[in-house]
């Protein structure tokens, strides 16, 4: 292998944390060998990966951005369900926020999305971008450009992985 | 300042001369001219002159910047209040100040308070020279026939920046240059961002299939890459900050823990 060559330039940046994160998970994952090749088992392994690659990247960028931040929330309470499954009720209260912002802005009609497109059209982005509920359109517009930004980054590294698997 | 106070500053400039409310700027002889001036055009129109005697009255709690802006639209003979307009609750206060000093006012105030303000537009040059209070609020100005109100003004600042974001967007986003329309961009941005969802999964899927066929010579894999120097929050991409938190061994636990965790869960 070409160790050497490949050390990355910029060692702090969010694609080499990414990568980091990302490679550790999968290597984590095929030290349980399970050898089955059942359909069951590779769509487990494949969720697996794909929440991997999410959560390697929310981490990589850390707190600072709300979708990294809804990203990790929802990692940890679908860990702490299937953990604790008695549990729950500490889960709803700190749940209960965002239910709350949401039925308000409900009951609000929302004037600001009519008056802007009037195309469902934000409802759409919101429902792509993590954590996109309890945003305002600003806010939403920010973090959906950093939102593909990180995007662009996990997709041009797992094609790097997949690439060196593959060959 | 709540407009009791208003009210007293008003009067006592009105009643004694020497307590001034322009401080020392306004010599005593200048100050009777453009009283006088004053006078005679206040027979002219009473409703205009009484409106915008309301308008100084609440433009001089502004400091001395908003107080020349006042006495200029004042010369162009609109009544309009086309001044700087400090954010929506300073606003809303000077309308309630607005509404009670023109309730508590009655018609003996009126033209001495018109010389106020005729005499804090004629000696503007001398206001220059005084040091001005520092602002620590942003000046939104209004071109001509745009509302100046409260909600008017925050929902411009909100257009701008809702554009100015979108722009950001459209570079980032491939091919979005072209369109135009803010629904047609925005529905650029959402099919981009659902390809670039698709093809993560696409590839965890690919992963997963070629993870499979050669799982036992991967081990070594990471190890090279984990043979990185330690982190350091410097050099972030897209000038974001990694927090001191997250140094490389907490996260490489609190990695441990969410996908940990994650995995027991899918298996």
């Amino acid at each position: 292998m070409k160790t050497e060559k490949n050390l990355p330039r910029n060692p702090s940046s969010i694609k080499t944390r990414f990568a980091v994160k990302f490679l550790q998970a999968m290597n984590k994952m095929n030290k349980r060998k399970n050898p089955s090749t059942s359909m069951a088992v590779k769509y487990k392994r494949y969720q697996f990966i794909r929440a991997a690659a999410t959560s390697s990247m929310a981490s990589a960028v850390g707190p600072r951005r709300a979708w990294s931040r809804a990203v990790l929330r929802k990692m940890r309470n679908h860990t702490a369900i299937h953990r604790f499954p008695m549990n729950n009720k500490t889960r709803t209260t700190r749940r209960f926020p965002i239910t709350r912002r949401k039925r308000s802005s409900i009951l609000r009609g929302n004037p600001r999305q009519e008056d802007d497109l009037g195309f469902g059209q934000e409802d759409d982005l919101r429902g792509l971008v993590p954590g996109g509920q309890g945003m305002d359109f600003c806010r939403l517009l920010s973090e959906t450009a950093h939102y593909i930004k990180c995007l662009k980054t996990q997709v041009q590294v797992m094609t790097n992985v997949l690439h060196h698997y593959s060959t | 300042m709540d407009p009791p106070l208003v009210n007293e500053v008003s009067f006592t400039a009105a009643s004694n001369p020497s307590s001034y409310s322009l401080a020392g700027l306004l010599s005593f002889p200048a100050r009777a001219g453009g009283l006088g001036l004053r006078m005679g055009s206040l027979g002219g129109g009473d409703g205009s002159i009484e409106e915008s005697t309301v308008t100084e009255q609440t433009g001089g709690n502004g400091g001395a910047k908003r107080r020349r802006d006042v006495g200029n639209s004042f010369d162009d003979g609109s009544s309009k209040i086309v001044s700087a307009i400090n954010a929506n609750q300073d606003l809303n206060d000077s309308n309630s100040k607005r509404a009670k000093v023109s309730g508590s006012r009655d018609e003996n105030d009126v033209p001495k308070t018109e010389a106020e303000t005729n005499s804090g537009a004629n000696y503007k040059p001398a206001e220059m020279s005084k040091p001005e209070p520092p602002k620590d609020y942003i000046h939104v100005r209004a071109r001509r026939g745009q509302a100046t109100d409260s909600h008017s003004l925050a929902e411009r600042a909100r257009r701008e920046k809702i554009s100015e974001r979108m722009k950001i967007l459209q570079d980032l986003v491939p091919g979005c240059n072209k369109v135009i329309g803010k629904a047609l961009v925005l529905d650029e941005i959402i099919n981009y961002v659902q390809s670039l969802q698709r093809q993560v999964e696409f590839l965890s899927m690919k992963l997963e299939a070629v993870n499979s066929r050669l799982s036992p010579t991967i081990e070594e894999f990471p190890s090279k890459d984990l043979a990185i120097p330690p982190f350091d929050a410097n050099g972030m991409l897209y000038g974001s900050q990694a927090p001191g938190e997250y140094a490389r061994g907490s996260l490489a636990e609190w990695l441990h823990m969410q996908v940990g965790s994650g995995f027991e869960r899918a298996t």
